[in-house]
């Protein structure tokens, strides 16, 4: 019974259509995981002679151990990020005469079967092979280790309870940013060390067994925490949770300015809050604003005279940006499952992009409302950021939605967006490079010829006229996708 | 009103749909028959210009549908929920159709007050998403959608299909009072050969993509279909 389970999941995953149809976002995605598990597997490697650089003369064991919480901290956030939860797929078997225990199981082994669950394995085996067992001996070193694989493990049965439980809820953001600020707080501002803090823990873990039954005992907890929580929650009115409906009849005003295209942004905009995926873009704009925290005061970057260092740029483009070019980059996909209602409707694809260029000029341009406070670092950042914007949403804009316009591939929005390749194709991947040329194209030869200022400049200006050009533009656009609208709505009506 | 010609559907070597000519005169109730892959979809998708004809035209109101689009103003259609906006509430979606129509808030008052027995009080008002809402509803949220805008033409797919019983005569009887009052034209595809004989003046069985009867008796309708449909 067991086996045949597992021979569904591979036929589905199989013969899914969008796995054939994305055969190469596949290949590429197995090829990005390799590569990355590499990393890990080389940064296991050179464990030790990286401690020797950043410590050299310390105990290496010593400080490992004292920093080990924040590894698991990490591990914490990006297994919130990545991790998916495995009851998709339970719709088509719940009605069937297996136990639902029995299913559970299958669910839940086969979502411990992933890349995530050797991490830790892979990145500390090198050093506890040759650092600990030289010193602990080969005992201590299985300890250590072992206790180390049982805590990650142990995270990914709590985080398959956590995202079910919490997930889309203000608790489950709340409790990620609580671990942000216990992270960043105790090394960062000095409150209190919480790697200090930790530090016996898997010190003992290095002499005595006892750590290590006690994770053991610990992830079975949590194994069963999940189990639990999953066989009582098997119904399909649990699973698929019809949502409370949100931010009914509220729209932006401003946009009902603009006729017809302005109502179908306002339906965009609903369209974004109500999904989960576009929900997560919106997240990660508002992150992204505070990426030039990292760039424009670290020293590495810092420039003599004008203080523009030529990265900035792409800084300032992500920053006035990242929405728009993220979201774009799906174009009509996020439109994929009412494609027909613009289709049968008197200027209907006409208005959806004009309504969608509307949203993304007025998004763009709250973004860099809220990016302003950068001025406090100095008036350069506030011009390039006001140049950066209108390069957005002059030039880049365009270019992107001409690209993603080719070969556009319909998708689930109520599917999370982090490692979800659905509607991600050829042209998705290929479009990035004019996002990272283009700005510099602009930029380099100015600054080249001239200086900084004349570059940002020539930023600025192409895009003001990008801007003044906006019909024309625009109407290239409109015009494409008028072209190949039978194509379009055909590939959007196929089963995903 | 609508004039199809020639139309041909090819995909690769398989011709799905083969209509040498039809004409449907305004204020007609037209109704489509046939199995499944018969090609009623098909050729409501080109009526709608959703899918490309392989070759010949349809014109609505003298206009090709695949080169003008003044024709969409006044042709509304329900072919299934690629045709809603699933993530809005039922209310929201008529304000936004209210609002692509350029109909006033009374307009559109006046237009839902008519769907009031239809709805039975399951699809106004209720805080609930379209993509929520059970078959039925949904099927109820797109016919009222299809007769927003005064339209000259309505095509609805299966209209009778997830309905249940009272909500079918209701159905009916709404399609026939339309049809009394506005003179609209009616394209209705059905499976239920007792509705669409009862509603439609004329009955066109497709076959393999070919219109094989066009049967205007009414008398004669219902034992045509079954002599056939019974094979």
């Amino acid at each position: 019974m067991f086996f045949t389970l597992i021979r569904l999941q591979y036929l589905k995953s199989l013969r899914s259509t969008s796995f054939a149809k994305s055969v190469m976002t596949n290949i590429l995605m197995g090829f990005l995981i390799l590569v990355l598990l590499g990393y890990v597997v080389g940064l296991g490697l050179l464990l030790k002679s990286i401690l020797d650089v950043a410590a050299p003369g310390e105990d290496y064991i010593a400080l490992l151990n004292s920093y080990m919480i924040y590894f698991f901290l990490g591990e914490f956030l990006y297994r919130y990020f990545i991790q998916k939860l495995p009851v998709i797929e339970l719709e088509s078997l719940l009605h069937l005469p297996i136990g639902k225990g029995r299913i559970i199981q299958m669910l839940l082994v086969r979502s411990f079967i992933s890349p995530l669950s050797i991490i830790a394995i892979l990145l500390f085996l090198p050093f506890s092979l040759e650092v600990i067992s030289a010193k602990f001996g080969f005992f201590g070193a299985f300890t250590w280790i072992s206790a180390i694989a049982l805590t990650s493990w142990t995270i990914h049965w709590f985080m398959l309870w956590f995202k079910q439980r919490f997930e889309d809820s203000l608790i489950g953001l709340f409790v990620i940013f609580l671990v942000l600020v216990l992270g960043a707080g105790s090394s960062y501002m000095g409150w209190f060390n919480l790697g200090e803090i930790m530090k016996p823990v898997f010190d003992f873990s290095l002499s005595s067994p006892i750590p290590l039954i006690g994770m053991l005992a610990v992830m079975i907890g949590s194994y069963f925490l999940c189990y639990k929580f999953y066989v009582s929650n098997a119904y399909l009115e649990d699973l698929s949770e019809e949502e409370d409906v949100r931010f009914v009849n509220q729209s932006i005003g401003l946009f009902s300015r603009f006729g017809l295209a302005g109502e179908l942004a306002n339906l965009e905009w609903k369209l974004i809050i109500r999904h989960k995926k576009s929900r997560t873009y919106l997240m990660l704009a508002g992150f992204f604003l505070l990426y030039g925290l990292i760039f424009y005061k670290n020293p590495q970057y810092a420039t003599e005279g004008s203080g523009i260092n030529w990265i900035f740029i792409f800084v300032g483009i992500f920053i006035t940006g990242i929405f728009m070019l993220q979201y774009a980059q799906l174009f009509l996909s996020w439109n994929s499952a009412n494609f027909d209602f613009f289709l049968s409707r008197k200027q209907g694809i006409e208005s959806l992009v004009r309504g969608k260029y509307l949203l993304f000029i007025g998004v763009s341009f709250v973004c860099f409302l809220a990016s302003v406070p950068y001025t406090f670092f100095g008036w350069q950042f506030l011009l390039l950021h006001i140049c950066c914007l209108f390069f957005n949403i002059g030039i880049l804009m365009h270019l992107i939605i001409y690209f993603s316009l080719w070969k556009p591939k319909p998708m689930d929005l109520n599917k999370g967006a982090m490692f979800n390749y659905e509607g991600v194709g050829a042209a998705q991947f290929l479009m990035i490079l004019p996002m990272f040329l283009a700005p510099y194209a602009v930029y380099l030869p100015f600054y080249f010829l001239f200086n900084e200022y004349v570059g940002l400049l020539a930023l600025g200006v192409i895009g003001l006229i990008g801007l003044l050009a906006f019909k024309p533009l625009s109407q290239i656009n409109i015009n494409r996708v008028l072209r190949n609208r039978y194509e379009i709505s055909s590939s959007f009506r196929q089963e995903l | 009103m609508i004039q199809i010609s020639q139309l041909k559907k090819q995909y690769k070597e398989a011709l799905v749909l083969d209509v040498d000519s039809l004409e449907i005169p305004s204020g007609e109730c037209f109704g489509l028959v046939g199995n499944n892959g018969a090609g009623k979809t098909t050729l409501f998708r080109i009526i709608l210009d959703l899918v490309r004809a392989s070759s010949g035209y349809v014109k609505i109101n003298g206009e090709d549908v695949s080169k003008t689009e003044a024709w969409k103003a006044k042709t509304g259609a329900y072919l299934d929920e690629h045709m809603l906006l699933a993530y809005l509430t039922p209310d929201e979606y008529f304000e936004t159709l209210r609002v692509i129509y350029g109909m006033s808030v009374a307009d559109l008052k006046n237009h839902l007050d008519r769907f009031t027995e239809l709805f039975n009080d399951e699809v106004l008002g209720k805080k609930k998403y379209i993509r929520d809402l059970s078959k039925g509803n949904l099927k109820k949220v797109g016919i009222a959608a299809a007769l927003m805008g005064n339209p000259d033409v309505v095509m609805l797919d299966e209209p009778f299909e997830n309905l249940d019983p009272s909500s079918q005569i209701r159905l009916k009887k709404l399609i026939l009072r339309e049809k009394e009052n506005s003179k609209i034209t009616f394209l209705i595809s059905s499976h239920d050969l007792n509705h669409v004989t009862e509603i439609c003046e004329r009955i066109v069985l497709l076959e393999k993509g070919k219109v094989i009867r066009d049967l205007r008796e009414k008398a004669e309708m219902m034992s045509e279909l079954e002599a056939y449909f019974t094979g």
